[in-house]
């Protein structure tokens, strides 16, 4: 474990612990608490990575791998955006209101522990509490859709979990060990037992599932229309990416799959990622709640990162981890202006909104940001992204993936166009004339999102090698 | 011997508890009791990951995502009167079970003793678990925390739904 990073890990245990009692007399004080420990966490990490010094001498002193504390910043920013925004939407007579608060900060803390690790045991014991705790949030709204929606991901999940427990047996049995350098060394010595890659292979998808990869993605779209709004943009914006494909990209990288080791798993992770892109898409064209035109597009953009995850070349590598970090910050945004529509005009189906352009300025234009990013148009975060993982593919012969990855962009910005003409665009609707623009404190995560996904789009040079420094100490 | 066949008497009484308790609470009580048993065991059979394993996985983490499932039952659903055909049904099933156990698991058992190999010592069951496998422990408390805000999260709920 990055023990570097391990006050990330436990500070937000410790307000965890620390807000119910806290907020025992004054309920406030769980919003306060929530924010500033992650306001704290923040400014410390950008005080480590984004020093001039640093920059100017290439990242080079970053600690660790510099892949654990990207993510642990990406964390921390999705869930203070989160916790940010919950503070005013939430209603104020909310019963477990502080509970809401401590799950949301364990869950922090255990997203942290998955990054932080390297051991296989030690990831599954992080990825059950973030299981744990994603089950309650979704129920936090006690809606009979919040309620299924647990349910759904209670039941698709928990076997994930029994696949990867006993992918890790095997791996005891074969390895004698569950450390990552282990299993990097088996992979070098070019003989992979059978056993080892058999174990990789429950293992990887036992993750797949987690992920919410077609066809395992049943649970994703009622779990994200079910519960609360910002619970929504925690789960698709970081939670996903954390408990399934962060491990996928991890487990990418250890068995060396740019060498050509275990091809057949390599292949079934890219065709999977290429189905996922496909389904989600095709599906996102058709749906009439925005909310759950989110969950599906969330899909397809996962297919992205898990394809490339598949191929796993350095390039490959780079793009995932950078569309992974770009799809957190984009999701957040278009989730947090679904629950500003929600809170506004009372519903998210598309069908009943309209013109919301004309009440809603800053919700309808920071979703134009938001979208044109995810689509990949330039010079946003999301067209750079893209690009890599498409010319990574493009390098190593898969030219019809690469094409079809490329269409399925296209796609992509048509359901979204599309999304944008219903809800935000043409003339004034009734829902319009009656819902004002959302208050100053619920735009600012939203705003700040949008501002992070116009400067990664800008500064690209100075992300992407931040990004390369990290795919050589991870390959070399 | 006695310390092994004390544990296995506990682990067979606390199994058996489980199946039969009236309350869900007290089933999902006696189950981590028969995996804090099971660990035990492990640990006296040399094999201190297994019974770290099993101590994590089953007696901590199983048993909250029980605890959690419990609370999430309404009220109303736990004073419907319950069949209780299995209580006969039981007996039956566990002669049926010793029967074919007497014939069938010593040869399978000295089967397994063919394959096996002396694990090596790892030390105390405090050495394992702080100094091998301390992120783990971390992870455990993580999630007992998160067991308790799941049912502070859900227990409001029943109020209102009473």
């Amino acid at each position: 474990m990055d023990k570097g990073l391990l006050a990330y890990l436990l500070i937000p245990l410790f307000t965890a612990v620390v807000i119910p009692f806290a907020a025992r007399r004054r309920a406030k004080l769980a919003d306060i608490l929530a924010n500033v420990t992650l306001l704290a966490g923040l400014a410390n990490l950008a005080w480590l990575v984004l020093r001039p010094s640093v920059i100017a001498d290439g990242f080079t002193s970053v600690p660790g791998d510099g892949l654990s504390i990207l993510l642990v910043g990406l964390i921390y920013l999705v869930a203070l955006c989160v916790t940010f925004f919950s503070a005013e939407f939430l209603p104020e007579e909310m019963p477990n209101r502080s509970a809401y608060y401590s799950l949301i900060m364990v869950s922090v803390a255990a997203m942290c522990g998955v990054v932080t690790t390297s051991d296989f045991f030690t990831l599954y014991v992080f990825i059950e509490v973030l299981a744990v705790t994603s089950f309650a949030l979704i129920t936090t709204d006690d809606s009979r859709a919040g309620v299924e929606g647990a349910l759904k991901y209670f039941f698709l999940t928990f076997p994930a979990s029994a696949l990867i427990m006993i992918g890790i047996s095997l791996l005891l049995l074969t390895l004698g060990s569950l450390s990552y350098d282990s299993l990097r060394l088996v992979m070098a010595s070019g003989i992979p037992s059978g056993p080892v890659v058999f174990g990789m292979a429950l293992i990887t998808l036992g993750f797949l599932i987690k992920s919410g990869v077609v066809p395992f993605h049943a649970w994703t779209p009622d779990a994200y229309q079910g519960a609360y709004a910002p619970v929504s943009a925690h789960l698709g914006g970081i939670v996903t990416k954390i408990s399934g494909v962060y491990a996928v990209l991890k487990i990418s990288t250890l068995m060396n799959f740019a060498e050509g080791m275990a091809p057949g798993l390599s292949g079934g992770i890219m065709f999977l990622g290429m189905l996922s892109i496909a389904v989600g898409a095709l599906a996102a064209l058709k749906q009439k709640d925005f909310k759950r035109m989110l969950a599906f597009s969330s899909i397809s953009q996962v297919g992205y990162i898990i394809l490339a995850a598949g191929l796993g070349t350095p390039l490959a590598i780079i793009g995932a981890i950078f569309h992974l970090v770009n799809h957190a910050t984009f999701k957040t945004v278009l989730f947090l202006n679904s629950a500003s529509l929600e809170k506004s005009a009372g519903t998210t189906d598309m069908e009943k909104l309209g013109g919301m352009e004309h009440s809603m300025p800053w919700t309808s234009w920071t979703s134009v940001i938001a979208l044109l990013s995810t689509a990949g148009v330039p010079p946003l975060s999301g067209f750079w992204s893209k690009l890599l993982i498409i010319l990574a593919l493009w390098q190593y012969g898969f030219k019809t993936y690469a094409v079809l990855a490329l269409l399925f962009s296209i796609v992509t910005l048509a359901y979204f166009m599309l999304m944008q003409k219903k809800v935000f665009f043409g003339k004034k609707s009734a829902a319009s004339e009656r819902s004002p623009e959302v208050s100053c404190a619920l735009l600012t995560p939203v705003i700040v999102m949008s501002a992070v996904i116009v400067a990664v789009g800008l500064l690209f040079p100075y992300f992407y090698s931040y990004v390369w420094m990290v795919a050589e100490r991870i390959f070399l | 011997m006695i310390y092994h066949t004390l544990l296995f008497s506990l682990a067979v009484i606390a199994a058996i508890w489980a199946v039969m308790a009236r309350n869900l609470l007290t089933s999902a009580i006696m189950l981590a009791l028969v995996s804090v048993c099971a660990s035990l065991l492990l640990f006296n059979f040399n094999a201190p990951w297994a019974a770290v394993f099993e101590l994590s996985v089953c007696a901590g983490l199983i048993t909250v995502l029980f605890i959690s499932g419990v609370s999430l039952i309404r009220a109303s659903t736990s004073t419907t009167a319950e069949k209780m055909t299995y209580l006969k049904v039981l007996p039956l099933a566990l002669g049926i079970f010793g029967i074919a156990a007497w014939f069938y698991l010593p040869p399978f058992f000295a089967e397994l003793a063919g394959w096996k190999y002396t694990a090596a010592e790892a030390g105390p069951i405090g050495k394992v678990l702080w100094e091998l496998r301390r992120p783990d422990l971390l992870g455990q408390i993580a999630m007992l925390a998160a067991g308790v805000f799941v049912i502070k999260s859900v227990f409001p709920k029943r109020r209102t739904v009473k």
